[in-house]
C-alpha cells in the first residue's frame, strides 16, 4: 500500500474512542444488544465493508456505536433486532456462521428492507468515523489544534505541475 | 447589555432567521437606526463550541427536524427525511457554508427572455436588472471580504486544486482558485485562513465571513438589535387590514410568546419560510399568508449540484486546506449549442473520510466500494453548481404529521426536468474529463447530496400573478411582510446563491428604511 506518514487526530473536545477488550468479552460494554445480536451485526458490518487490512476491533466499535443509538432510540433498537431476525432466517445456518458468499447473498436478498438500510447506513456512519480507520486510509481529521495545514502540507502535492502563483 | 424590546412594542421590525439573509438584514436595518428583534430557532454558539469533526459539526449545526421528500430526485431515495441541508443556529447556514461567492450574470436575470419557452418550466425574468443589483454586489463583496475583489488576493492553490488545474489546463479551460468570503490575508479584523479544511463545521478561527462573526455582533453594537436565540417561530399573524401584526414563537423553555411588529421579515431558508407562510392560514388567507396566487412553496429550486471523486496513483490529501478553492467558468454562459438551457460553474470539493464515504453513493456496499474508499488519500474531488428549471409542481407542501411545535412537517417534491438531466450528464462528463486529463485511474459520479442551495419557493416577480413577492422581496398581498432568504429568487442562476442573498438583503434594507422614513411602513 502507498503509505505516507500521516497522523490522524480526533478533535480534542470530543470523547476519546472506546477501549474494548480484545477477547469475546468485548460485548460486556453493550447496553442493549446481547452477544448474538452484537456478533451478528459485526459480521454484517464486515460483510458490507470487508477491509482486509482493518482489525476486528474497528467493526466492534462500530457495533458499540449502534448499541448507543439503540439505547437512545427504541425504534432503532427494534430495527437492529429485525435485521438480525431477517439475516438469521435466510439460511439453515445462523448468519454469523455463513461463508462469505452466502452472507453477501443474504444481504443482497434484503437490500430493499428498512432494516438493511439502517444497518448499512449506520455502518458507513460509524465505521468511517473511527480514528484507526482514518489513520489507515490517510485522513488526518482535526487540524485546528495544530495550526491547520498552512505550514503542514496544504500544497505539498509534487507529482503534477505547480500552478502559477496567483492563479 | 443587549437592547431589549417589549413583546407589545409594535414599532419593531421582526426578522425570523439569522442566516445569510436575516442576519445581514438585521445589521443593515440596525445600522440605519431601525429597531429590530431577531428571532432565531437555534442556539447562540461561539467559536469555542465548534469542533473540527465532520459528523460532530453536522450534528451541532444542522436543522435536524424531520422533513419528507417525494419525486424523481435522488434525495427522495437517499435522504428521505433530510432532503434539504441547512442549519439551525445563530448565523444560520453561514456557519457551515464554504463561501464560494459569484455574481449572477445578466442573462440569468432574464432567463425567460434568453432561454425562451421550455416545456414544463415556469421561467420568468427577474423583476430587477443586473445594473440595479451591481452596486449591492459591490457592498456585499466588501463586507464579506470576497477574494479577488477590493484588492484582496485569491486563495492559494492547494493539493486538490493542483489536480483540477492540471486537468483544466490540459483541456484548455479557464481555471483559477475562484472567489471566496474567506480571508487569504487578514481583513476586517478577521485572520487569514490557516487552511484547516473545516469551514463547514463552524470555522473556529473566523477567517470566513458569517453572519455569526460579522453581521450580528455589529448589529448588536448599534444598540438597535435584540437577538433572541432558541426562539422558534410557529405563526405569522395579521390584523384586520390584512397587514402582518405579530409573530408567535416558542422559547427554549417551551413557553409561547407573541411579538408585535411593524413589519415582519421571514428569512428561515426556503423550506421553513414557505412552511411558515403555508401554516399561517386565516379566514382572510385560507391557503396561507401571501398565497392568493398559489405560488407559495412552488417553483422550488436546488441547483444541479454533483461531485466527481477520482482516484490517482499518488497521494492528494484533498482534506488539507480550504475545501472549494477552485473554479472554472467556461460553461457558465447559456449556449443553446450544448442542447440545454442555462449553465454551470465547476468548482472544487473535498470532504473528509467520514462524509466522502457517506455521500460517494449512498447505499453502495461490498468489495468495489471498499477498494475505492481505501484509496482516500489518493482521491480528488471536483464539483459543479448549475441552473435547474423552475417547475410549478416542484414544491414545498404541508403533510398531516405535526412536529413538536404543532406545525405540520414539510414535504419537498422535486421531479428532475429533462433540461436538468441534460445539464447533469454534460456536467458529469466534463468533471470526469478534467480528472482524466490529470491522470485519474477511476472516477465516481456521486449523486447530489441533500439540497444545500434552496431557492425560489417564494419567488419575486414583476407581476403579482407570477410570484409571491415584488422586486424588493415584499409580499404582493401583505404590504409589510418581506422575505430575505434564498426563496425570493425568481430563477436560480448557476452560481452559489449566498452573495446574491446578501446583496438583496442590503438592497431590501435600503428600501425598508426609505419607506419607514417616508411614513409608509
Ligand atoms: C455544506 C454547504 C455548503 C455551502 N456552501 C456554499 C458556498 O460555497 N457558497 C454559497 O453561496 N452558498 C453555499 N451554501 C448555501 C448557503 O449556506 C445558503 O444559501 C445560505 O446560507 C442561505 O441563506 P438563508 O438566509 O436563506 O438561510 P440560512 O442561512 O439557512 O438561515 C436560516 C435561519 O433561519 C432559522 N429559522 C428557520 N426557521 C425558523 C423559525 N421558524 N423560527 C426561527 N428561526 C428559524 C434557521 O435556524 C437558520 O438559522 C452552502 C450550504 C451548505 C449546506
Amino acid at each position: 500500500m502507498n503509505e505516507t506518514a500521516i497522523t490522524a487526530y480526533k478533535d480534542p473536545k470530543l470523547p476519546p474512542p472506546v477501549d474494548l477488550p480484545e477477547g469475546p468479552e468485548w460485548v460486556g460494554v453493550l447496553k442493549v444488544f446481547d452477544a448474538h445480536v452484537a456478533e451478528t451485526l459485526v459480521a454484517a458490518a464486515h460483510t458490507l465493508y470487508p477491509h482486509q487490512t482493518l482489525p476486528e476491533r474497528v467493526y466492534r466499535r462500530t457495533v458499540v456505536a449502534f448499541d448507543a443509538l439503540a439505547a437512545r432510540m427504541p425504534a432503532v433498537a427494534q430495527g437492529f433486532a429485525e435485521f438480525v431476525d431477517l439475516v438469521d432466517g435466510a439460511m439453515p445456518v445462523p448468519f454469523r456462521e455463513l461463508s462469505e458468499s452466502y452472507r453477501v447473498n443474504t444481504l443482497k436478498g434484503i437490500e430493499a428492507t428498512p432494516a438493511f438500510r439502517l444497518v448499512q447506513r449506520s455502518t458507513v456512519r460509524f465505521l468511517y468515523d473511527d480514528l484507526e480507520v482514518w489513520q489507515a486510509f490517510g485522513y488526518e481529521g482535526a487540524a485546528v489544534q495544530l495550526g491547520g495545514y498552512v505550514d503542514r502540507g496544504f500544497n505539498d502535492l509534487d507529482w503534477l505541475p505547480e500552478p502559477p502563483p496567483g492563479i | 447589555m443587549m437592547t431589549s424590546y417589549d413583546l407589545d412594542d409594535a414599532g419593531v421590525v421582526v426578522i425570523v432567521g439569522s442566516g445569510a439573509g436575516g442576519g445581514t438584514l438585521a445589521h443593515e436595518l440596525a445600522k440605519r437606526g431601525v429597531e429590530v428583534v431577531l428571532l432565531e430557532a437555534g442556539k447562540h454558539l461561539t467559536p469555542d463550541d465548534f469542533v473540527n469533526d465532520e459528523w460532530g459539526g453536522y450534528e451541532m449545526l444542522s436543522w435536524l427536524d424531520k422533513r419528507t421528500a417525494s419525486g424523481t430526485w435522488r434525495a427522495a431515495k437517499d435522504h428521505p427525511f433530510s432532503p434539504s441541508w441547512s442549519c439551525q443556529v445563530v448565523g444560520g447556514t453561514t456557519t457551515h457554508w464554504s463561501a464560494c461567492c459569484y455574481r449572477f450574470i445578466e442573462d440569468e436575470l432574464r432567463a425567460k427572455t434568453v432561454y425562451g419557452d421550455i416545456a414544463g418550466a415556469s421561467l420568468i425574468d427577474w423583476p430587477i436588472t443586473l445594473d440595479e443589483l451591481n452596486p449591492y454586489y459591490d457592498l456585499a463583496e466588501a463586507k464579506m471580504g470576497v477574494t479577488r475583489t477590493n484588492g484582496l488576493p485569491g486563495l492559494p492553490a492547494n493539493n486538490n486544486f493542483k489536480v483540477m488545474h492540471a486537468g483544466a489546463k490540459a483541456l484548455g479551460l479557464n481555471v483559477s482558485t475562484g472567489r471566496h468570503a474567506i480571508n487569504s490575508i487578514p481583513y476586517d479584523g478577521r485572520p487569514a485562513t490557516i487552511q484547516d479544511g473545516f469551514t463547514i463545521t463552524g470555522d473556529k478561527t473566523g477567517s470566513r465571513w458569517s453572519t455569526l462573526n460579522v453581521e450580528i455582533p455589529r448589529a448588536l453594537a448599534t444598540g438597535k438589535l435584540e437577538l433572541r436565540p432558541q426562539s422558534r417561530v410557529v405563526q405569522v399573524e395579521h390584523d384586520e387590514a390584512g397587514k402582518a401584526s405579530a409573530v408567535v414563537y416558542v422559547d427554549a423553555a417551551g413557553v409561547t410568546h407573541r411579538q408585535k411588529a411593524r413589519a415582519v421579515v421571514l428569512a428561515g431558508n426556503c423550506v421553513e419560510t414557505s412552511r411558515l407562510l403555508l401554516h399561517s392560514k386565516s379566514a382572510r388567507f385560507p391557503d396561507g399568508l401571501a398565497n392568493g396566487w398559489g405560488h407559495v412553496g412552488r417553483h422550488y429550486l436546488r441547483h444541479i449540484i454533483q461531485t466527481v471523486w477520482s482516484i490517482f496513483d499518488k497521494p492528494v490529501h484533498m482534506h488539507r486546506g480550504e475545501i472549494m478553492a477552485g473554479m472554472i467558468d467556461d460553461y457558465v454562459r447559456h449556449d443553446p449549442a450544448r442542447g440545454f438551457a442555462g449553465g454551470y460553474y465547476i468548482e472544487m470539493n473535498s470532504m473528509g473520510l467520514p462524509t466522502t464515504a457517506a455521500f460517494l453513493e449512498p447505499g453502495w456496499w461490498g468489495r468495489d466500494f471498499v477498494s475505492v474508499i481505501e484509496q482516500y488519500r489518493n482521491m480528488a474531488g471536483i464539483f459543479m453548481s448549475g441552473e435547474d428549471m423552475p417547475q410549478p409542481g416542484n414544491r414545498i407542501t404541508l403533510t398531516d404529521e405535526l412536529d413538536a411545535f404543532g406545525v405540520p412537517v414539510a414535504n419537498i417534491h422535486y421531479d428532475d426536468h429533462p433540461n436538468d438531466l441534460k445539464l447533469r450528464v454534460h456536467g458529469y462528463k466534463t468533471l470526469s474529463a478534467i480528472h482524466a486529463a490529470a491522470g485519474a485511474k477511476r472516477s465516481i459520479e456521486a449523486p447530489s447530496y441533500p439540497a444545500s442551495h434552496n431557492l425560489g419557493s417564494n419567488r419575486m416577480a414583476a407581476k403579482a400573478e407570477d410570484g409571491v413577492l415584488d422586486g424588493h422581496g415584499r409580499a404582493w398581498e401583505v404590504p409589510n411582510l418581506f422575505i430575505a432568504d434564498g426563496s425570493t429568487f425568481a430563477t436560480g442562476g448557476a452560481c452559489n446563491p449566498t452573495l446574491t442573498i446578501v446583496a438583496l438583503a442590503i438592497r431590501q434594507a435600503d428600501f425598508m428604511a426609505e419607506r419607514m422614513a417616508a411614513g409608509e411602513l
